[in-house]
């Protein structure tokens, strides 16, 4: 077992913001305004949403513009099982991620035929179809009226009952099923499934040569990312007690690209860094100046053409600097003329 | 320099007229002091994105509202905070802004958004933080099916419009019904509340006609119309009500039917801009944008702070046109949130039960605070019931044609929903 001390920069820091996720209920209303906690929540819902971007193309090599529909698939399945089909929270929930985790395989069997720019417009193709759908189907989705719904407990036992409307439970429910995901996301990852995923992005035709199938790696990988899209869509409608059609429209996987370029992509948590900053600056210059996109489009201008390995290459880069400083320093030994200067001649 | 008899006497007139000027300054100013912690009223505004033109004329009602208030004692002697946010005319950020101005800037009351998406997604979050919201938008569910006690409306939705518009037209434009809507919950909610109310009043109704959102050329639709069509109802937003104005007419429609839409589709553009292409048509406003035709001291007084001329609603010094059926119910809003504030002794947000119970039922009169004219917030639906006027473009103008009184509208207008048995 690894001790503190033998833990790497980076491990270190993802322990401290590991501390930060567990205690923000706790430590943020003693420094700030309670609304953050929310928005910390949001930001991990969120950083979700923009690692299943990650894990098609930081992964796969797989550009995608479509991760809204799944999202937006997850979102609806949980309200319209809620609220139209009277579902309680488990199986809501369950109906939701199964309705995103299908969808994408429905649409992945087309999607994964193709890469690079084709597989781009497939997938804003794939979300402008389900957005139309979704806002022309009034009666059922409620168009761009959106679809608010009434939460059910998560658990009840007699007069006991759990619910997302303690906010303090809501932001741990969201942390557990995040954490989770990221869990699974990191041994599918380490997993020789991972292996052959970056195997694909590296060089197709020499996968197909060593026996993967690229076609299958990408479709996994497609309904893997549709998976986590769906899930971060099905806490979004919970978290917002709604659905909307918007949730389906391209520009929200725009977003999520966004997040996961200035994050860096083809790393696990750079999403959520990228989120976290890029949510953090929103809700910051939104209040004195309603433009504020065109400073969050500069910030992404400058992350693409001077650090495209985002905010977690940077990290990276600045801490592989101070600490090889240091341990430069404590591993050279000095000649013999330093240390005489420092201890002076022996007597 | 020596001092006549009639020399004193003007001193003494003109020092005793300083005098009064003076005091009655000092006791204005007395009066108007407020003090304590102020109230503070949120906006949830749509300043960009598709509604903005409107979101302005809403931000700048309800800043002239808090500044007279605070001018004249503030509510129940405490000043008046406004903060107001940026929905981008969005659904989630709408949301998430209604979250932001209650937990982070704290504010007591919600002035909501035009936008029905944002109104919904909001109306569930306003209950579980207890806080009085009033949207703006027009969905009817939003104090029906999806409502709650916590949300109010004070201008009109698609079924009152329903049931203000629809007698009136059949009876002077004909019983023969076309709709030409855009495909989204908008354009069907307003089919589905007139259909309801042109079935009863023996009307004919055609098949809907629905455009996607995307539909730049409306040919294709517009030949779908039925020839014995006596009127066409449209309901398009932005652009495509332009084109859908501009494309009837060279069509000839106009020639053939009578076109009937809400003000909605008209609100913030001039007839003047649209080239003649909204010509003859008939609109249902909820607040005529010509002042003759609600020439009130209140009426002029509030047009006076909003800066626009008496004919076409233009503001002076830029060319944005007045959103002159919605920017009243922002401002009257607040001054329904005086009200009850004032009636029930509210003093913090653990007071709002009171508060709810102070504004269910509350009736007001024509006023300068209530320019639109007399209503009732009905006590189980929440829902104000208004005057409606049916208007006409005639000559780049928007002429009212007739007035359409409350009284008239709450017959065929009943309460749905009643809210007053459900709990805090």
């Amino acid at each position: 077992m690894k001790t503190l001390q033998n833990l790497e920069p980076l491990q270190i820091l993802g322990l401290i913001g590991a501390l930060f996720f567990l205690t923000a209920p706790i430590t943020i209303p003693l420094v700030a305004n309670d609304f953050w906690v929310s928005i910390v929540a949001e930001i991990m819902i969120w950083g979700l949403f923009a690692a299943s971007a990650n894990l098609l193309f930081g992964y796969t090599g797989l550009l995608s513009f479509g991760q809204a529909v799944y999202f937006g698939m997850g979102a609806y399945g949980v309200a319209l099982s809620i609220d139209i089909f009277g579902f309680s929270f488990w199986p809501a929930v369950l109906v939701g991620i199964a309705v995103a985790t299908v969808t994408a395989f429905i649409t992945g069997i087309f999607a994964a035929r193709l890469t690079w720019h084709y597989f781009a417009i497939i997938t804003v193709v794939f979300s402008l179809i389900f957005f139309f759908i979704t806002v022309g189907w009034y009666d059922v989705t409620g168009g761009d009226d959106g679809l608010p719904f009434t939460l059910p407990p998560v658990f009840k036992a007699g007069g006991f009952e759990v619910s997302l409307l303690d906010l303090t439970f809501q932001y741990y429910f969201i942390l557990a099923v995040v954490a989770g995901c990221f869990a699974l996301m990191h041994m599918l990852l380490k997993s020789p499934l991972g292996f052959a995923f970056i195997a694909v992005r590296e060089n197709a035709s020499r996968a197909g040569l060593v026996g993967y199938n690229p076609y299958m790696i990408r479709l996994v990988s497609f309904v893997f990312a549709g998976f986590f899209a769906g899930v971060s869509g099905v806490l979004f409608a919970l978290f917002s007690r709604s659905a909307s059609a918007h949730f389906l429209f391209w520009t929200v996987s725009g977003e999520g690209v966004v997040w996961m370029i200035v994050g860096g992509a083809g790393t696990l948590f750079g999403p959520v860094l990228g989120a976290a900053f890029l949510i953090i600056v929103r809700e910051e210059l939104s209040l004195y100046w309603e433009h504020y996109l065109l400073v969050v489009g500069v910030i992404v201008i400058l992350f693409v053409t001077y650090a495209p390995q985002g905010i977690m290459g940077l990290l990276k880069s600045a801490l592989d600097r101070i600490f090889k400083r240091e341990r430069e320093a404590a591993n050279s030994v000095p000649t013999v003329g330093e240390a005489v200067a420092k201890e002076g001649p022996e007597s | 320099m020596t001092t006549s008899r009639r020399s004193f006497m003007k001193m003494v007139l003109a020092g005793t007229a300083l005098g009064q000027g003076l005091n009655l300054t000092l006791t204005k100013n007395l009066f108007a002091k407020t003090t304590g912690e102020p109230i503070i009223i949120g906006h949830q505004c749509d300043l960009t994105g598709g509604i903005s033109s409107w979101g302005y004329w809403h931000d700048k009602a309800a800043k002239a509202a808090v500044d007279y208030l605070n001018d004249n004692n503030g509510i129940a002697g405490r000043p008046v905070k406004y903060v107001v946010e940026d929905t981008e005319t969005n659904a989630p950020t709408g949301a998430r802004k209604f979250r932001s101005l209650v937990q982070r800037s704290k504010a007591d009351f919600v002035i909501g958004s035009v936008h029905s998406g944002i109104n919904l997604a909001t109306v569930p979050i306003a209950k579980e933080l207890k806080t009085i919201y009033i949207p703006q938008g027009m969905a009817a569910v939003m104090t029906g099916a999806k409502g709650n006690r916590y949300v109010f409306r004070v201008n009109s939705d698609t079924y009152s419009q329903a049931a203000a518009g629809a007698a009136w037209a059949m009876n002077n434009l004909g019983k023969n019904w076309g709709f030409i809507f855009a495909d989204y919950g908008w354009g069907w909610s307003h089919f589905n509340e007139h259909k309801a109310v042109l079935d009863k009043l023996g009307a004919s109704v055609g098949k809907p006609i629905a455009v996607p959102l995307d539909a730049k050329d409306f040919l294709p639709y517009l030949t779908k119309v039925a020839k014995g069509t006596d009127e066409l109802y449209s309901i398009f937003f932005g652009s495509q009500s332009v084109a859908y104005y501009t494309q009837s007419k060279s069509l000839g429609l106009d020639k053939r039917m009578k076109r009937y839409s809400v003000i909605c589709t008209h609100e913030a553009i001039s007839p003047k801009d649209m080239g003649g292409a909204s010509e003859g048509i008939y609109m249902l406003e909820y607040h005529p944008r010509m002042l003759k035709y609600k020439d009130t001291p209140h009426n002029r007084k509030v047009r006076d702070l909003m800066r626009v001329d008496p004919v076409d609603g233009k503001e002076d010094g830029s060319k944005k046109i007045i959103a002159g059926s919605h920017y009243w119910a922002v401002w009257e809003g607040i001054f329904f949130i005086q009200k009850a504030i004032e009636k029930s002794g509210w003093k913090s947000k653990k007071d709002t039960p009171d508060f709810i119970q102070a504004l269910e039922g509350l009736a007001v009169k024509e006023s300068f605070e209530h320019p639109q004219g007399d209503k009732v917030m009905r006590a189980k639906d929440h829902k104000a019931v208004i005057n409606f006027y049916m208007s006409k473009v005639q000559n780049g103008e928007i002429h009212v044609q007739h007035n359409i009184p409350a009284a008239d509208v709450e017959s065929r207008f009943p309460p749905r929903y009643d809210f007053t048995k459900e709990s805090f």
